[in-house]
């Protein structure tokens, strides 16, 4: 307790007297390990997190129902859907229809047969467009042209890894329409049965599961398909802001709509790769930040070893007049101390008030994914916590080596 | 009494042909209340004798006893407590802790010694005062002359009221006049009762003294040992040379 209070009395002191540039030095060493620490595991996983945010914004919701296995549609929907109403947590909910169809293009200016056709196939879903621009961004992610006006007919969405200018980077792997615009009309095909579509917009999402989608109404792809239950092939659940989705589903899974779906949170219908490429980028962190860690111990270590080495003398004169070993140490552990909370502290507010900020108003914008900083403070301070340990290692270690050193040695500056 | 009894010290440095004698076997006692010179050439041996008397340093042989212990008992523990709570040191070049100011250099070992800021504050003041250096008390070492460095270290020395100061040379690096302070300052502790043992090249000093030792080649040369003003208690039969064995 003694020894404790003089180290800290005697470790002010020093910082106090230490030279500016030392001071400087040492913090900067330490802000910037912070910030590699920080920024560069945050953007790794920021990454990701922006793709599963898409995916949940612009596709699945936040709760998604897919029919039971060994089925093709959800049960009942119609019961469910007044059901889903009655909760209270739910914003809002849109039912989707899915089937196989055709697409061609262009196919009034085809003059020959042996022309090749300008056709794809695809798998077509059928929205309500308000219900849906409720749920989900697809309103708001329609590049070229526009979304659905809900009291028109005959328009269709079309995601752009459908259009051939937007999915030249895919070559062969799957047929794209040539040549299209919003405006044209395009020919949609189910079994026999053929109707034209004038294209409303077409979808520019990151999340390929968007891109590769063909949206049409859903009064519209009912009487294509012939379907007269009002069974949806998927559900889309969006919740009130501060819910959490795993709670809202287990209550969901909890009553009777549980046999009449497959109620799954978002994250259980994300891809596991995706999953797995998180957890990977997670180790990329922690080992590019354990790196980190190690080159700023290090020179925390070297330039308190120099600090401590340069004091050699005094350090023999305070054992010589009767200051303990361990008072010493716990001088050189208050100036590790010192520096390591004060260059965290700055760390974690630039983290704070400038780099989340930044990057949240300009994510950087990757293919697949538009990426900001993902860190929690939860995180923030583990790293902290870990950045001040290590520092207190390396300050330790440094005033040990001397502080053991001989008495009378470190006096005369032998040896 | 005796304050020190150093029986048959020996130092010597190095190992096998190239190991240097330099104390080759010293008998010696510093009574309670003395103060004792040290003297010789450069190099005989005076510092390295005095961190033995003081148990900064252990002899290569002998025994030293202080306050009628056997220091080589101690461990590294016991030997700190004992240097904090018994032993004062004065250096030649004053050995102030720069980032500490004259008054938190006295303080310094009072706290370690468990005082609680304010009893330790009150004595550091009167130590400063004593050595008539008050009005420079938040004043840090760099700020300070030599003379007033050395008087900083006096005051830290003698706070806790240590039972031996150990001086080596606390005059060496002074001019003529600050260095008169000092030795006046130790004259009036030791009037006061203070055992003190001080290394010096300065003969004008040594009248302050008791008794002169002087070494040569790490043996003392009795013929050349002095006592200048026993102390009462002195016996008739005391050893001019200061060894009694
Ligand atoms: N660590 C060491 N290794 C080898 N020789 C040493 C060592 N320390 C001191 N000596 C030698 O011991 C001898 C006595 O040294 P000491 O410092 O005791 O002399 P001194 O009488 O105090 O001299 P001065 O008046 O110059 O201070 C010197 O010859 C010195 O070279
Ligand atoms: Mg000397």
């Amino acid at each position: 307790m003694r020894d404790l209070r003089i180290g800290l009395f005697l470790g002010l002191r020093q910082i106090q007297q230490a030279s500016l540039w030392t001071t400087l030095l040492i913090i900067t060493v330490i802000l910037f390990t912070f910030l590699n620490l920080v920024a560069l595991s945050g953007i790794l996983i920021g990454i990701v997190d922006g793709a599963l945010d898409q995916v949940r914004s612009e596709a699945l919701g936040d709760i998604n129902i897919l029919p039971l296995e060994n089925e093709t549609r959800i049960k009942e929907t119609e019961r469910l859907i007044d059901e889903l109403k009655t909760y209270p947590e739910i914003a809002s909910f849109s039912p989707r229809y899915t089937g196989l169809a055709t697409i061609e293009a262009n196919y009034k200016e085809r003059h020959s047969l042996s022309d090749e056709p300008n056709i794809i196939a695809v798998n077509i879903t059928g929205i309500d467009p308000i219900a849906e621009k409720e749920t989900t961004e697809l309103e708001n992610i329609v590049g070229e042209g526009s979304y659905f006006d809900s009291t028109e007919n005959g328009y269709i969405l079309i995601g752009k890894y459908n259009i051939d200018r937007y999915a030249k980077q895919f070559g062969d792997v799957f047929n794209s329409l040539d040549n299209v615009y919003p405006g044209d009309t395009v020919r949609v095909t189910v079994g026999q049965e053929s109707r034209e579509f004038i294209i409303k917009g077409i979808i520019d999402s990151k999340a390929d599961l968007v891109s590769v989608g063909v949206y049409i109404p859903e009064r519209e792809f009912r009487r294509m398909f012939n379907r007269a239950d009002y069974n949806a092939n998927q559900i889309a659940i969006r919740l009130k802001p501060g819910y959490d989705e795993k709670v809202i589903r287990d209550k969901i899974r909890d009553s009777s709509l549980a046999s009449l779906g497959k109620i799954n949170s978002f994250t259980e219908d994300i891809p596991k790769f995706i999953i797995d490429v998180r957890k990977t980028f997670d180790i990329l962190g922690f080992f590019t930040g354990a790196i980190g860690l190690i080159v700023a111990s290090i020179t925390i270590f070297i330039v308190i070893f120099i600090n401590a080495l340069s004091r050699r003398r005094q350090i023999g004169i305070l054992k010589a007049i009767g200051i303990t070993r361990r008072t010493i140490e716990f001088a050189y552990i208050t100036q590790a101390i010192f520096y390591a909370i004060i260059g965290s502290g700055i760390g974690i507010l630039i983290t704070y008030y400038i780099l989340l900020p930044y990057f949240q108003q300009n994510p950087i914008d990757f293919p697949f994914s538009k990426a900001s900083l993902s860190i929690s403070l939860n995180g923030m301070f583990l790293r902290s916590i870990a950045l001040v340990t290590v520092t207190v290692i390396a300050g330790f270690v440094p005033a040990w080596m001397i502080t053991k050193q001989n008495t009378l040695d470190s006096i005369l500056g032998r040896k | 009494m005796k304050s020190i009894t150093g029986i048959n010290i020996t130092k010597s440095y190095g190992k096998d042909e190239l190991v240097t004698e330099v104390l080759r076997g010293i008998n010696i006692e510093v009574h309670d209340g003395e103060f004792l010179a040290i003297m010789g050439k450069s190099g005989a041996g005076k510092s390295t004798l005095l961190y033995q008397l003081s148990a900064l340093d252990k002899p290569t042989s002998g025994e030293i006893y202080i306050e009628g212990k056997n220091i080589a008992d101690f461990s590294e523990t016991e030997l700190v407590n004992f240097r904090l709570f018994t032993l004062g040191y004065i250096f030649q070049d004053y050995a102030l802790i720069p980032d500490l100011s004259a008054e938190e250099n006295v303080l310094l070992p009072l706290l370690m010694r468990g005082l609680d800021w304010q009893t330790a504050k009150t004595k550091a003041q009167t130590a400063l005062t004593s050595v008539g250096l008050i009005n420079r008390d938040t004043n840090l070492p760099s700020q300070l002359s030599g003379g007033e460095q050395q008087r900083v270290a006096i005051a830290r020395a003698v706070a806790g009221k240590p039972k031996i100061i150990f001086a080596d040379e606390p005059t060496a690096n002074l001019d003529s006049i600050s260095g008169h302070d000092i030795i006046e300052l130790l004259h009036d502790l030791h009037n006061k009762g203070q055992t003190i043992v001080m290394v010096t090249h300065e003969s004008e000093y040594v009248e302050y003294c008791n008794r002169i030792i002087y070494l040569e080649d790490g043996l003392i040369v009795p013929e050349k040992c002095r006592l200048i003003n026993p102390l009462p208690n002195y016996a008739n039969t005391y050893l001019t040379t200061g060894s009694t064995l």
